[in-house]
């Protein structure tokens, strides 16, 4: 009895492609199985650049997609985060170097809010006061960055490498700089969101 | 279902010291596909983590995954972490090598063990 009930489950959870967002051309990401369209939805699923663009040297680069739409057996996606993978973030750090780490939160101009972590590695120990002017530099950058550009726009910098490089060619003039990675981009509240926070808060002002 | 070809899943290897669980999910890591740890396979409790223990159980799941239609995982393994030891246990090498045997593709291996950025103080060294 048991058994034939589980067959029959089986029989009816159903296959979803998996599809990445417009950034990335609707690349296939991979699938996943459902019994109910609802459970799919607010799934996560977690590839590598190099896999969606079929470039192998890209594979340091880990980015992270939530279901957002089903169609009849296909998932839409939108992005929601971007990250290094822990052993090429371990292989860049050395003895007798420093690393200069920033959290940065910002709102692009469509009014999403991302949360960007960039991370300089020096050729050598810098001073404290070098460190602080390298990170002060990283987060003006990336704020003015996003003061200008949409959620698209700047998730397309970051996983490009073209905000890092841009980094790169301005902090590198204080002290040397070996590398600079943005080693985590996630996407903290939707323009839909932020909009309910800043009404929630104004009625708390009141 | 058989008849698909071509998916790939998550192979989530937790390998401690005391015990090996192997669970293969989707790869949304939201449905199970087919799962399995050491008391499966081993009677003594001292074994549930050997890499014989772990090779019985990755074959036995493979077989499971093969049949829904999947022939290749990407591996994730982890030690226990937190403040306990940062490496895998001896069961993780075994199991990736046995479902490399079963006819699994292997994908991307990656290491997610929990890594604390500042926590709890960590147990005495018990000396190893």
């Amino acid at each position: 009895m048991s058994e034939r009930s589980v067959s029959r489950q089986r029989q009816e959870k159903q296959w979803y492609t998996v599809l990445a967002p417009e950034e990335f051309d609707r690349a296939e990401i991979g699938e996943t199985l459902a019994d109910e369209p609802d459970k799919a939805i607010d799934r996560t699923i977690e590839t590598t650049l190099g896999d969606l663009r079929n470039d192998a040297g890209e594979n340091n680069t880990k980015l992270t997609f939530r279901i957002r739409e089903l169609g009849s057996d296909t998932a839409y996606t939108e992005f929601v985060k971007h990250e290094l993978t822990r052993d090429y973030l371990r292989s860049l750090v050395r003895r007798g170097s420093s690393k200069v780490e920033a959290y940065v939160t910002v709102l692009t101009t469509d009014d999403y809010r991302v949360q960007i972590q960039p991370v300089a590695l020096t050729t050598k120990k810098a001073d404290a006061s070098q460190e602080q002017a390298i990170r002060e530099q990283m987060v003006d950058m990336i704020e003015d960055a996003a003061e200008e550009r949409t959620f698209e726009d700047l998730i397309d910098s970051v996983v490009e490498g073209r905000l890092s490089s841009a980094i790169y060619n301005e902090a590198t003039t204080i002290y040397p700089l070996r590398r600079v990675e943005i080693q985590k981009a996630t996407l903290e509240a939707l323009p839909e969101e932020v909009a309910e926070e800043q009404e929630t808060s104004v009625a708390v002002d009141e | 279902m058989a008849e698909d070809d071509g998916k790939w899943g998550i192979a989530h290897v937790h390998a401690s010291f005391n015990n090996t669980i192997i669970t293969i999910t989707d790869q949304t890591g939201a449905e199970t596909l087919a799962k399995s740890s050491g008391g499966t396979v081993v009677k003594q409790n001292r074994d549930e983590a050997s890499p014989y223990a772990a090779m019985q159980m990755a074959e036995t799941v493979a077989e499971q995954v093969q049949q829904r239609g999947i022939d290749g995982v990407h591996v994730r393994v982890r030690g226990p972490g937190g403040n306990q030891q940062q490496n895998p246990g001896p069961g993780a090498q075994a199991t990736i090598r046995a479902l490399a045997r079963a006819g699994l593709e292997i994908g991307r291996i990656e290491d997610v063990t929990p890594i604390p950025h500042d926590g709890t103080r960590s147990p005495k060294s018990s000396g190893f």
